[in-house]
């Protein structure tokens, strides 16, 4: 069997979502028999862009031309095409101020008064510049997660997805319901599990790092925390942290 | 008279005489202060004091996420129960029923291998319990749907014995019980809220509406039902090549539950919760016309905006225009 050819690359990011892929140690071995890591700068040099990839891997954001650039460069180069962690599909951490901060304001904090600023723009999911087909949600992923879909794409297929919000893990692990026993912030109910309710499990509260589930009721969850006496801004704040943007009147 | 009755001082003997049987699992509390069954190595951690676990012991007959099937180099084998012998103790008459339910559902044609080969290594020790506000069950049930039940006094434990097992049991500790009275006969078994009338589920209460809006689709109220056995069957591929097939519970409070390529059974919420309701209160076939509420309460006391489906069978109260 063909292995397939695979890049592995960052945008406006941490890196943190290919480390978890290097991370997956138990699984490397079997990884690199059935993938050839044609282009994959974090982890090694000769990398080439001049081929046709089975599959492009992307974690980040979209938020400078050269981003633009490359991933139109992979979208293009590629059958598949992976929005591979938060970032890559809502924006994550770098957009949560999309909303209330100007970019231009943002840069000359950085860079000062210099005359010449860096270009860069409001950091946006990949999904608003090209068609992505397939994602990994997470911050960072579950290592098992971007383990099954390597998997699958090698099989020609891709993975069934997990749609159960973190309470359903949640619960199944006997966790104390952080929200409804002792009324903390937790968004549990509008984020789309598969991490096994991770932080919940040690006593921490469920920050939507996964982004929304499906059909998230995100106007009752508003309301329950309104309820036990959250602001609406630091509600706002909190479930912005991971995607800025929220429907806050969405009930389905 | 026979031996029946056990003191409470005696109870720390009793389990360890249960230990002969499997692995004892008992009600604790875990350090963050939740409920459940779990092993009991120390004694001391048994907490019979208590009202309802967050998970019913379902957990230990249908786990949240099981293996099933393994396909390797062109060869499949079937996923391991990992059963050994083990003995639940002091579960109470709403979970033993809902136990019961299930086995009508996974030990009926075709039978559940994996369920099966757990049920068959189950002993269940019921204990009485007493019941709180979110209870709904009818006063002094005794469920007689185990292989041992405790009656708890003031003294200690009246012990009555439903199978061959139980009785190998009441043999095995029979040095630790005394001569008792006679016992009250068992009151109560079965599904305690009625089975309702399908059409039900299609009525104008306007709660439908409220609930519809309401529910945050968290499936808590489904996860911790101890009756409530969807479970959704998924297949991953490996690295390595081949693939592993996986059982997960499923939920139909969840968009997914009812779709189907190019549809969805259920698009919206409402219709989910009207489905619930027809499982849970009227049945399917072949177990149409059985209510499967075993009256635990567990589902309003998880509930994060307090939806009670049971409030859909009582006519609305008139509004004062």
């Amino acid at each position: 069997m063909r292995p397939m050819k695979i890049a592995i690359t960052g945008l406006t990011a941490c890196s943190g979502c290919q480390l978890t892929l290097l991370n997956c140690e138990d699984q490397l071995p079997d990884l690199l028999a059935r993938c050839e890591l044609v282009y994959f700068p974090l982890a090694e040099s000769g990398n080439t862009l001049e081929v046709k990839f089975d599959a492009a891997i992307v974690e980040g954001a979209v938020s400078t031309p050269k981003d633009l650039e490359l991933l139109f460069q992979l979208r293009n180069a590629s059958t598949h095409l992976v929005a591979y962690g938060t970032c890559a599909l809502f924006g994550g951490v770098a957009a949560m101020n999309n909303r209330t901060s100007c970019r231009q304001d943002l840069l000359h904090t950085v860079f000062g008064a210099a005359e010449k600023l860096p270009e860069s723009f409001a950091p946006a999911p990949l999904a608003n510049y090209v068609s992505v087909d397939a994602a990994v949600t997470g911050c960072p992923p579950e290592k098992q997660e971007i383990a099954e879909l390597v998997a699958a794409l090698a099989a020609g297929t891709l993975p069934p997805p997990r749609s159960y919000p973190v309470c359903t893990e949640c619960r199944s692990r006997e966790n104390l319901c952080l929200l409804l026993e002792k009324k903390e912030l937790c968004l549990g109910p509008v984020v789309q599990g598969g991490c096994n309710a991770r932080c919940p499990a040690t006593g921490i509260v469920c920050e939507g790092c996964r982004g929304p589930v499906r059909e998230a009721n995100v106007a009752q969850e508003l309301e329950l925390l309104l309820e036990r006496g959250f602001g609406r801004d630091e509600i706002e704040r909190r479930m912005s942290r991971f995607k800025p943007e929220w429907d806050y009147g969405q009930r389905r | 008279m026979a031996k029946n009755f056990l003191k409470t001082s005696r109870l720390d003997q009793f389990l360890e005489t249960l230990r002969l049987f499997g692995e004892l699992h008992a009600p604790t509390i875990s350090e963050s202060g939740v409920h459940g069954f779990a092993p009991l190595d120390d004694p001391a951690d048994l907490n019979l004091d208590y009202r309802r676990t967050q998970i019913p012991p379902k957990k230990y007959l249908l786990p949240f996420r099981e293996e099933i099937l393994q396909c390797a180099g062109g060869k499949y084998r079937e996923g391991n129960s990992g059963a050994g012998d083990m003995v639940l103790f002091g579960v109470h008459s709403c979970d033993l029923e809902g136990i019961a339910y299930l086995d009508r559902v996974f030990l009926s044609d075709p039978v559940d291998p994996g369920y099966s080969a757990r049920r068959a290594r189950l002993t269940l020790v019921g204990i009485s319990c007493v019941p709180d506000d979110y209870c709904f069950c009818p006063e002094e049930m005794t469920s007689t749907a185990c292989d041992l039940f405790l009656g708890a006094s003031a003294e200690g434990f009246h012990l009555s014995c439903y199978s061959t097992r139980g009785r190998a049991l009441l043999a095995a500790a029979e040095h630790l019980l005394e001569e008792g009275a006679p016992l009250p006969a068992a009151t109560c078994s079965g599904p305690c809220f009625p089975p309702q009338d399908p059409d039900l589920r299609f009525s104008d209460h306007p709660l439908w509406q409220k609930f519809a809006s309401t529910c945050v689709s968290c499936g808590a109220c489904s996860v911790c039902c101890p009756t409530c056995y969807c479970f959704d069957v998924r297949e991953y591929p490996g690295l390595a090549g081949g693939g592993t097939r996986i059982r997960e519970w499923d939920n139909c409070l969840f968009a997914t539950h009812g779709e189907v390529a190019g549809a969805n059974f259920r698009p919206d919420r409402l219709d989910r919760l009207r489905y619930r309701f027809l499982h849970k209160y009227c049945g399917f076939t072949p177990l149409q016309g059985t209510s499967s509420c075993v009256g635990c309460g567990r589902c309003k006391a998880v509930c994060p905006v307090d939806i009670d489906l049971r409030e859909l069978t009582v006519a609305p109260k008139r509004v004062q225009p």
